[in-house]
């Protein structure tokens, strides 16, 4: 482990990646602690402020301090997107891993499905099913978790295929090693490291889908800090206060980098043979 | 004048961690309808000097010395000058004709551009001259050949074409740098007859880089011996090879095959029963595809393996010969369960009629090694944990702690004990197929399978694993399934000698009756390819 | 092209279509909304209410409803919105229509700016003006197009005053202020798709560069203009097809939130008041021709590489 942290830090991408990653989960995890104010007080008189020494992201339509909800907020951002990943990254590997085995016909029609269901665009996916389940931050999470599941499973099924290609699959083989043994020992740790790397950028992609959604009004409902909802409802508000705008925006694409970032240098740190 | 002139030439790239030097000092020359052999094994520099020559060399490369082109300075050239030299003064001729075509243009088009930029030439007079030089090497339909993608050609076409784009602006250099590595022998015979032919009658200069001696010593008329970037030794061939001076030319000379110089000295025992029959494996590949068997067309199911036959002996080292797609590895993989085949195994007495009728015993006792020691050791376990497993599966700990058993099987391949603490991609490629040697012999296998397990090694560090191999040999008895493409080498070690063409067994014969004994017209015909070793170009 | 090839392919997207009509019809299925409720309203007596529902066919089990609803689909009739009353089919393709236009200038944009910017990207590798490029993908990918467009709106409409902010005006009635509208929505569109194909490009074209062959043709003396133009680009830009087919999949999901924000009445609108007003038959209709678009798209993709890349075996 250590000596994936020293190699991550050789490059920009890794070292950058992990400074936002980092900062972005320490906030999620202690925002609602470390927040000067409470994300939900009205506090009418002190309406549109803009950066301010008592509240350093300024206020919204209601008064409330934008940095505190914005560090609250964190948390259904963040780690919801994370969680919807890997919720989508176990599915699919799963369904790859095992078309992968068992292989010929039935593999080939799994995987034909699977891409008349990749048909279905990511976000439209989402949609149906916050539609069908009902508007919330959990639906939201179990939308852009099933969403993501056949792409998913069309990485880990490719890679898991080229690894199954590889001599030392056909040495295991040969000495008569059990399946169990192959898929764990021989396969797996060469499959985890590029499906962790896919999955470390879906996690940009899933932020930015959770936070359209909410946008939309099919995520997270007001009037809860997360951060699609905060830009949706800022924009009426745009000719009194762009800062109600913009720290939002702001936060959204910074996670979304630091995780594509986090993503490619994980890529480099993780080749075995560099 | 020479035509090329290398002068005191010294070449460092500037890595991380400093400069690190590619080529120090070097010095030769190459006159009009010379062939001048640069041999030199991998990391030799052999290919930097090309890239030298033709001004192909990164931004982190740093040159002192000097290299001209007749008259022609070379190095301290300006960006025009080198584009005029470019294609028409100098040559080039690559190793891998499947990679150095673009896949999406003609042949035709790849030949025909050198003609209207070099030569001046219309569109319409190129595609007539290239269609003259196509027939000039030896290309049967040239008018249909020009219109080919390379795809469509085979890798003989595609290197003859190569070979025509090169002499096309009748340059007065031409590099080639290992032009038939990448081709099956008897394709390589014939290029090498026809770069013969092509030099003797426009008497280029010829610069011909190549690791193999024995095609060296076929075309070349001077020879330089090159060694981590130091030219050893040079003179004419036959001097150098019949009376070298320098020590690391002389271990190259002993490391190349030579079918004459037995390595071997044991005999299988002529009484004994066989301890492996194959009766009649077949292999086939492909599957129905429901689109073909839907329009009624006949099924193609490609034959890897057509009812092959074949007896070993216990201590018999049996070679097996052939080109690629012979079905020699298709077939050493049906005798290790990877490929699912019809016919019969019987080991040791023991039927095997199928990949489930494989049991503990017999894996223990059939051990396979594979050519690419970069894919064969998983690149996530150390050597300890990659040879530990033999032992856990057939338990040959014998008592003493599975540390001790491993340092003793490092020590067996000469490999410090210390390595067991390594990952693959920290060990040369050498000394990653000693460790799937010593991965093999744990279980104290009574056969080995060896598929091409020296073809990607250097001939230096062939010969080493080869010695060891041998070695093992004469201490445990083992036999040896020898896979390989390399008749000279085969010839040293084989008791017997089994030629595949096209799936099939075509002949099967005792080393001692080779060459005059071989029956088979395929067999004759790849004997008569293979280069004679370092015999004196006539 | 070998007519297996053809045929499998058409035995693809038939395939493909049909799992995605059962898809969409199984997942809208199972909401708990009430067609027949909605059709009448909260205070309808039980027995109007069961004999709408028998006339609607709900209690017919699912699979029998779907190849009610799939075979109408096959005819043309797409059924009746439970929110307007009118048939379905007219109004969602009239809809398509207009999102295709928004499309396909997105798609223009995106392959004029983004081709450029990859193969120069590519071609001055390292320098500052790729690292610059490089950044600026970067960032362009990681933004929602909800983040963009209302920054641009911000910019462009509120504060300089350049470019309407929203609404619709179609390109036949007028087409200079059609074409106004039409500005910010299809830039904020391509945003992500100009950064993600510049970067693509860039990265297939480094290592086409980088290939045997491409040195053999710099070698064989070739000008850098035709060994860039003639040798590399056409390896290069080959796979580019399959991408923009692949992000096509983006662009429609982009579609849906940029339509919501400048209020245009595309194919994404309807969706979202669809889905807003649980108005069943609409949101099937929505979804089901909004994904046939996209594996259209991608089957059109996939002949055109297939034409152009000699090394596909066909059949």
């Amino acid at each position: 482990m250590g000596e994936l942290f020293a190699r991550m830090r050789r490059s920009p991408q890794g070292l950058l990646g992990m400074i936002l990653v980092a900062t972005m989960l320490v906030i999620a995890i202690t925002g609602p602690w470390i927040a000067p104010y409470d994300p939900e007080t009205f506090a009418p008189l002190l309406r549109y402020k803009p950066p301010t020494f008592e509240h350093w992201m300024g206020t919204d339509q209601y008064g409330r301090d934008i940095l505190s909800r914005l560090l609250v907020g964190a948390r259904s951002t963040v780690l919801m997107a994370m969680l919807a990943s890997a919720l989508g990254t176990l599915a699919g590997a799963l369904i790859g891993t095992t078309s992968a085995y068992l292989g010929g016909r039935a593999d080939e029609a799994i995987m034909r499905t699977i891409d008349a269901v990749m048909s279905i665009p990511s976000l439209l996916m989402a949609l149906l099913i916050v539609t069908l389940l009902g508007k919330s931050s959990v639906n939201a999470l179990f939308a852009i978790g099933i969403a993501f599941t056949p792409g998913m499973a069309r990485v880990t099924r490719s890679v898991a295929l080229a690894v199954r290609k590889q001599d030392y699959v056909s040495a295991a083989i040969a000495r008569g090693e059990s399946a169990r043994y192959i898929v764990w020992r021989e396969m797996l740790p060469n499959v985890v490291a590029p499906i962790i790397v896919e999955m470390t950028i879906r996690v940009a992609f899933a932020v930015m889908l959770f936070a359209t959604l909410s946008f939309l009004g099919l995520g997270a409902q007001p009037p809860k800090p997360e951060w699609g909802l905060m830009v949706s409802e800022s924009r009426k508000y745009m000719g009194q206060s762009p800062w109600m705008i913009l720290w939002p925006s702001l936060s959204i694409a910074t996670v979304a980098i630091g995780f594509n970032l986090l993503g490619d240098g994980l890529r480099d740190a993780l080749n075995p043979r560099t | 004048m020479s035509i090329l002139s290398v002068d005191d030439y010294s070449l460092d790239y500037a890595v991380p961690a400093g400069l690190r030097r590619a080529l120090d000092g070097v010095s030769l020359h190459i006159d009009r309808g010379e062939v001048l052999g640069l041999v030199g094994e991998s990391g030799s520099g052999k290919t930097s000097l090309a890239w030298a020559i033709m001004r192909y060399l990164p931004e982190s490369a740093k040159e002192s010395g000097r290299i001209a082109l007749g008259s022609q300075p070379l190095t301290g050239a300006t960006p025009g000058e080198i584009a005029a030299i470019r294609g028409k003064r100098i040559g080039m001729v690559f190793q891998d004709p499947g990679t150095s075509l673009n896949p999406t243009l003609t042949l035709g088009a790849q030949l025909s551009e050198v003609l209207v930029l070099h030569r001046g030439l219309a569109k319409k007079e190129a595609e007539t001259e290239g269609e003259a030089l196509l027939a000039r090497v030896g290309l049967r339909n040239p008018a249909a050949m020009m219109r080919r993608y390379p795809h469509e050609a085979s890798g003989g076409e595609k290197q003859r074409v190569v070979i025509a784009t090169a002499f096309a602006c009748q340059p007065e250099l031409i590099l080639f740098d290992e032009p038939t590595t990448a081709l099956d022998v008897i394709t390589a015979r014939q290029i090498l007859d026809l770069f013969a032919e092509l030099q003797e009658e426009t008497h280029v200069a010829s610069l011909y880089i190549s690791h193999d001696l024995a095609v060296v010593s076929a075309i070349a008329n001077r020879v330089a011996v090159i060694h981590r970037g130091h030219i050893v030794e040079t003179g004419p061939i036959g001097d150098v090879f019949a009376k070298p001076r320098d020590s690391y030319t002389k271990m190259l000379l002993e490391a190349v095959p030579r079918p004459g110089h037995r390595i071997v000295a044991t005999q299988p025992d002529a009484q004994s029963a066989p301890l492996l029959a194959a009766d009649r494996i077949g292999v086939t590949y492909g599957r129905k595809s429901f689109v073909s068997s839907l329009l009624g067309r006949a099924q193609e199911r490609f034959a890897g393996n057509r009812e092959v036959s074949l007896t070993i002996r216990p201590g018999e080292i049996l070679g097996i010969v052939g080109e690629s797609g012979s079905g020699k590895s298709t077939l050493a993989k049906a005798l290790t369960g990877l490929n699912p085949f019809t016919g019969e195994i019987r080991f040791g007495g023991r039927a095997i009629a199928n990949l489930r009728a494989m049991d503990e015993a017999y894996r223990r006792d059939v051990q396979i090694i594979f050519q690419n020691p970069d894919s064969s050791l998983n690149p996530r376990q150390r050597v300890r944990e990659i040879l530990s497993r033999p032992l856990a599966l057939y338990g040959e700990t014998k008592g003493g702690k599975t540390r001790d058993v491993i340092a003793g099987l490092l020590e067996q391949v000469r490999l410090p004990a210390e390595f067991a603490d390594r990952f693959p991609h920290q060990l040369s490629g050498g000394e990653k197929q000693r460790v799937a040697i010593a991965r093999a012999f744990a279980s104290n296998p009574k056969l080995v399978i060896c598929d091409e397990i020296t073809s990607s090694l250097d001939v230096s560090v062939q010969a080493a694993v080869i010695a060891l191999l041998v070695e093992l040999q004469r201490i445990h008895g083992t036999s040896y399934l020898f896979i390989t493409h390399d008749l000279n080498l085969v010839r040293q070690i084989a008791h017997r000698i089994a030629v595949m063409y096209r799936g099939a067994l075509v002949e099967l014969i005792d080393v001692s009756r080779l060459p005059e004994g071989a029956v088979n017209g395929y067999t004759r015909e790849l004997l008569a390819a293979v280069p004679a070793p370092l015999s004196a170009r006539a | 092209m070998s007519p297996a090839y053809l045929l499998k392919r058409l035995a693809l997207i038939g395939y493909t279509l049909f799992v995605v009509s059962l898809l969409v019809f199984g997942i809208t299925q199972i909401l708990p909304a009430d067609a027949a409720t909605m059709l009448l309203g909260e205070n309808a007596t039980p027995a109007a209410l069961a004999a709408v529902r028998e006339k609607l066919g709900l209690n017919d089990p699912a699979w029998l409803q779907y190849w009610h609803w799939l075979s109408g689909v096959l005819q043309g009739d797409f059924g009746t919105s439970t929110r307007t009353g009118q048939p379905v089919g007219p109004t969602m393709f009239t809809a398509l229509g207009r999102s295709l236009q928004l499309a396909l200038l997105a798609i223009l944009l995106t392959l004029s700016l983004a081709l450029p910017l990859g193969i120069g990207g590519a071609v001055n590798r390292g320098k500052a003006a790729d690292l610059g490029v490089s950044i600026t993908s970067y960032i362009g990918v990681s933004i929602p197009e909800f983040v963009s467009a209302t920054l641009l709106i911000l910019v462009l409409a509120d504060w300089l005053q350049w470019l309407p902010a929203t609404g619709y005006v179609p390109l036949s009635e007028n087409f200079g202020r059609g074409i106004e509208h039409l500005v910010l929505p299809v830039l904020t569109v391509s945003i992500i798709m100009i950064a993600h194909i510049s970067r693509m490009v860039r990265s297939e074209l480094v290592d086409v560069l980088h290939t045997d062959y491409i040195r053999a043709a710099r070698l064989k003396g070739l000008p850098p203009r035709t060994v860039l133009f003639r040798h590399a680009l056409r390896n290069a830009l080959l796979p580019t097809i399959t991408i923009v087919a692949l992000d096509v999949g983006y662009l429609l999901g982009g579609v849906i939130v940029v339509e919501e924000i400048f209020a245009l009445p595309g194919l994404g609108r309807q969706l979202i008041v669809a889905i807003q007003t649980r108005d069943l038959p609409s949101i099937q209709a929505g979804a089901l021709i909004m994904a046939s678009t996209y594996a259209i798209a991608n089957f059109i993709a996939d002949l055109a590489y297939a034409w152009l890349d000699k090394r596909i075996q066909y059949g």
